[in-house]
């Protein structure tokens, strides 16, 4: 882990090597804790520590790229020389960028101590109390907890440098019952560790697991559902790689417009719908520059190294801003935008009872499964339910169902949504999650039934 | 935590890394700096009492070259966007057993100080989680080795020169666009090496080289009036070779076929959904063999092990040597030993020799994927090689060995499969792939489609999709082709395992027909 005035030494150092009249630096170094625990015991665990260096060196537009994790002066200046090795026999990349100016990097580190600094022994207890309470009602508990703890640095040759440090943690577990014949899932992702309770992960969990059982087997078809926070989170986090100009422009994405254009400014989704990006948001422990990247063929992993903002991508309804990156954007005459990601879907008043209580007859659906695009001009996708589905009669959870396989794009899910809570963190199984609400969406597609439990 | 010292101090590590994994023409036995760095984590291990350790000492290089062809914003003209990229990593990573439990540490700095100081970390994670056990491990036996493997291969892929990569990925490129319709086309070749020493307190001492070569080409084509778009890749199959392979996979005269294709796949007519028959060439069957029998006869799956992530299997444990998972043809190996199969080595992260063992025999299920530490849990007496960490600072655990499904009779064609089916879809390459928490339900795309009536291969067609039930699906599989049909494509990047890990597979198969599966239409 390196200080700011470490990095600016480490970053200068690499530069001094460089010849050509570009050269950028991404340097990152990170420790991190975990322990897994499955069948109420521990399996494996460690404290791995990790630091890496992407440097690009580019020469009328002639571009090579590496990555070292050696920051000695040799491997540096090595490094280097290769990059500009590769860049001498590259052909001239025509989407190249100019080098990013010294850029104002805004003050948004979130950075806890309690979590850059926790091992075993602050994970521990929490574990103890998710097993224990599994123990107690004559269940299994598997699961993992984890703790990273980052600092990064960009810098290049024209005098551009930023540093950051983040620190993230999350607890997840599953709770089944010794026949295998029900689960239960709860997660807490958080910045400051301290935050995190295992008491309070498991008794959602083990709540679950106890409610799911002999659930009744429902015909596939679309649905009324109400979605946790969790399930709204794993398929909406996929929107952000839909959302790209270029892609949009082309002709291959949902916001194309037929015969060409794209359907920027057009109300597609219901007027309480508004999607950000948010690095800003307490919540979220990010670095001070945003991604995304300054037009393909540029190496390096800072992404497009200009600074993190927040973005509105679509307001009370409407497709406000696509992702520009610097390349497509000095094409088209736009402002480059970050990468979609640190999203946040704004939320309503009402609370996950409250949403249940307005359906007449739905699914309540504890998180989604391994999604995967089917059709990325549509964002269309496929995944199961899991750890937890309800049938929902008259405002009220009457039974537990059979899960289910969907065939549904975040696209159509948004446009299909009634109501929305109010959003909180999440992260699912996979992807790094987002600030999700729960939501009641009409006519969402279940395909086929899945015997999974 | 790295000290500010040991942070701007690390040595020469790069010339170290070389020094270490340079080849000795003829040497069977690993380096001696390698054995004597590994000794230094067993003798710190032992002195603070942990019952057992191994560490892995690895250098990684990657070496990345690809090349886009698109038009330019605004003029149409054709943009040739390159990337080229070399790098590598370095480290180590101390696995111990101290108090009953797991502990691990990995580290950056290759120096006989922080391998200590690491192995000391790593019997402190364990003491600490000692606490938690409820479960004594068992680590079944194996023998002692002192060797040197490598992956077999003629021409070192990071010796040949990037000149001749970058011809090659730029004409095939070229050779896509070629058709006017295509929008864009792209060529990449990759290649990976992995140089590892494990050495344990079992006694063995083991350096290994693996060699993986990647190459694909893909064409895009758009129809803007429908803003519609497709796109056709043409993927050879996934090795571990040496550049040797590369004229093989034929790029460029695939490249010829699959510009013709994207164009017919964007204008193909959709699929009617409902039960068809399926004829699915090796380059798709691959994956549904990885998903559906590779994942779910894991050991640690089936305990439930991996519950908090992928979940866990409907094959358990009293299934062994029982349960119907396919019809009579069906016979699956787990092996690390297939020639170029990506999971093929030596030995494994356990220091247990490669093997080869029956998964499915007749469509019965057999034996399990297992571990040195799992083997028991079974009342079995030996690991079947199955431990795998993808980088020096990963735990090593159980990871697929490449699975293979057995081709059928030596006279049974390709065209054998087509001619019996009176309606039905052939399927070439992978597309979009989704299976549930317990490897029941699973849904299939591919990369393209044609239909089959009558007996006979048709055109094209589009937004096709197949989901089935594991045992369902295997179970109406009838007929296999023959072995000059056995080809063997796989997974660069399977995941696993909270961290997640990846971990390279392959899944060798004949093309095979399966009767009457459920087709749906995608958008």
């Amino acid at each position: 882990m390196f200080t700011k005035e470490q990095a600016r030494k480490l970053t200068e150092k690499a530069l001094s090597f460089s010849t050509f009249p570009e050269c950028e630096i991404s340097v990152n170094s990170s420790e991190n804790a975990f322990i897994r625990f499955a069948l109420n015991d521990v399996t494996t665990s460690g404290f791995t520590v990790e630091q890496s260096m992407s440097i690009s060196s580019i020469r009328d537009g002639q571009t090579g790229s590496t990555r070292v994790d050696e920051f000695d002066d040799d491997a540096l200046r090595e490094a280097v020389k290769r990059t500009e090795r590769l860049a001498l026999i590259s052909p001239p990349n025509p989407e190249r960028v100019p080098p990013l100016d010294p850029q104002k990097y805004p003050e948004l580190e979130n950075h806890a101590d309690s979590t850059a600094a926790a091992r075993n022994q602050a994970m521990i207890p929490h574990i103890r109390a998710i097993v224990e309470a599994a123990r107690t009602n004559g269940l299994v508990a598997a699961g993992f907890f984890e703790r990273a703890a980052e600092t990064a640095a960009v810098a290049n040759k024209q005098g551009n440098f930023g540093y950051g440090r983040v620190t993230d943690a999350n607890l997840s577990a599953t709770i089944r019952n010794s026949a295998g014949s029900s689960s239960g899932w709860a997660s807490h992702p958080a910045v400051n560790i301290e935050s995190i309770d295992g008491a309070a992960v498991a008794k959602i969990a083990v709540d679950k697991c106890l409610r799911w059982k002999e659930p009744q087997r429902l015909d596939p078809g679309k649905y009324t559902v109400v979605l946790e926070p969790t399930a709204t989170g794993d398929l909406l986090q996929l929107l952000g790689f839909s959302m790209q100009a270029r892609a949009a422009e082309e002709g291959r994405s949902f916001l194309s417009k037929k015969g060409g254009g794209t359907l920027v400014g057009e109300k597609l989704f219901p007027e309480f719908v508004t999607l950000r990006s948010d690095p800003f948001n307490r919540l979220y422990s990010v670095m001070p520059w945003g991604g995304g990247g300054g037009g393909f063929g540029r190496g390096g992993g800072g992404g497009s190294g200009l600074p993190a903002e927040r973005m509105t991508w679509i307001e009370n309804g409407v497709v406000k801003n696509l992702f520009y990156d610097r390349y497509w954007a000095a094409k088209a005459g736009q402002r480059p935008t970050p990468f979609p990601n640190h999203l946040v879907l704004e939320g309503g008043g009402k609370s996950l009872p409250d949403l249940i209580a307005t359906v007449d007859r739905g699914l309540l659906v504890t998180r989604f499964w391994y999604i995967r695009v089917v059709n990325p001009q549509t964002a269309q996708a496929t995944g199961l339910t899991r750890d937890g589905v309800f049938l929902i009669e008259q405002g009220k959870i009457t039974a537990p169902v059979v899960n289910f396989r969907f065939n549904e794009s975040p696209v159509e899910m948004l446009k299909n949504t009634v109501a929305i809570g109010q959003p909180v963190r999440v992260r699912g199984g996979e992807g790094q999650g987002m600030l999700a609400p729960p939501l009641v969406v009409k006519e969402f597609s279940f395909t086929s039934v899945s015997d999974a439990v | 935590m790295l000290t500010r010292r040991s942070f701007l101090q690390s040595g020469t590590a790069a010339a170290l890394a070389s020094r270490l994994f340079a080849a000795k023409e003829g040497s069977t036995t690993p380096s001696p700096e390698l054995e004597n760095l590994g000794a230094g984590a067993l003798r710190e291990a032992q002195k603070l009492k942990a019952s057992y350790a191994d560490i892995r000492i690895i250098r990684y290089r990657q070496q990345f070259l690809t090349v886009r062809l698109n038009p330019e914003r605004g003029t149409g003209k054709t943009l040739e966007v390159p990337m080229v990229s070399d790098g590598g990593s370095f480290g180590f990573g101390v696995r111990v057993i101290a108090d009953g439990a797991w502990g691990f540490a990995a580290s950056p700095l290759v120096t006989p100080g922080e391998i200590a100081r690491m192995t000391g970390e790593a019997v402190a994670v364990a003491q600490a989680n000692a606490a938690l056990r409820s479960r004594p491990l068992e680590l079944a036996p194996v023998p002692v080795y002192r060797v040197r493997w490598q992956t077999p291969h003629e021409r070192d892929p990071f010796e040949v020169p990037l000149e001749e990569k970058l011809n090659l990925i730029r004409s095939a490129a070229a050779e896509v666009k070629k058709e006017k319709g295509v929008f864009a086309a792209g060529c990449t070749l990759s290649f990976r090496s992995e140089d590892k020493y494990f050495a344990s307190t079992a006694g063995s001492s083991i350096q290994q080289l693996n060699l993986q070569t990647y190459a694909q080409v893909n064409a895009t084509a758009v129809d803007v009036k429908r803003a519609l778009s497709k796109t056709r890749r043409y993927q050879p199959q996934q090795v571990t070779a040496g550049y040797e392979y590369v004229p093989l996979m034929n790029l460029v005269e695939n490249a010829q076929r699959i510009r013709e294709e994207v164009i017919e796949h964007l204008n193909a007519p959709a699929i009617t959904p409902g039960k068809k028959d399926l004829v699915l060439l090796p380059s798709h069957l691959w994956l549904t063999i990885h998903e559906s029998i590779g994942h779910s006869t894991e050991l640690d799956r089936a305990l439930g092990y991996e519950a908090n992530f992928a979940g866990t299997s409907f094959l358990t444990t009293d299934k062994m040597g029982k349960q119907r998972v396919g019809s009579d043809i069906m016979n699956v190996w787990g092996d690390r030993t297939t020639e170029r199969g990506l999971a093929t080595t030596g030995y494994d992260d356990d220091g247990v020799k490669a093997t080869k063992f029956p998964i499915i025999e007749k469509g019965i299920f057999k034996h399990y994927q297992t571990i040195r530490d799992q083997a028991h849990l079974i009342g079995e007496q030996e690991s079947r090689g199955c431990c795998y960490a993808d980088n020096w600072a990963s735990v090593p655990f159980q990871r697929m060995p490449n699975v293979w499904l057995e081709p059928g009779k030596a006279d049974t064609n390709l065209e054998d499969l087509i001619s019996g089916v009176d309606d039905g879809i052939l399927i070439d390459g992978d597309g979009s792939f989704s299976i549930d928490q317990q490897r029941y339900n699973f849904q299939f795309g591919g990369d393209a489609f044609w239909a089959i009536k009558g007996g006979k291969k048709q055109g094209m067609v589009s937004r096709v999709a197949y989901q089935s039930r594991t045992t369902d699906f295997w179970q109406a599989c009838d007929l296999i082709a023959g072995p000059s049909y056995w080809q063997q494509w796989g997974a660069p990047n399977d995941g696993k395992g909270e961290p997640e890990q990846i971990n390279s597979v392959s899944h060798g198969c004949s093309p095979a027909r399966f009767r009457q599966v459920n087709v749906i239409q995608t958008d």
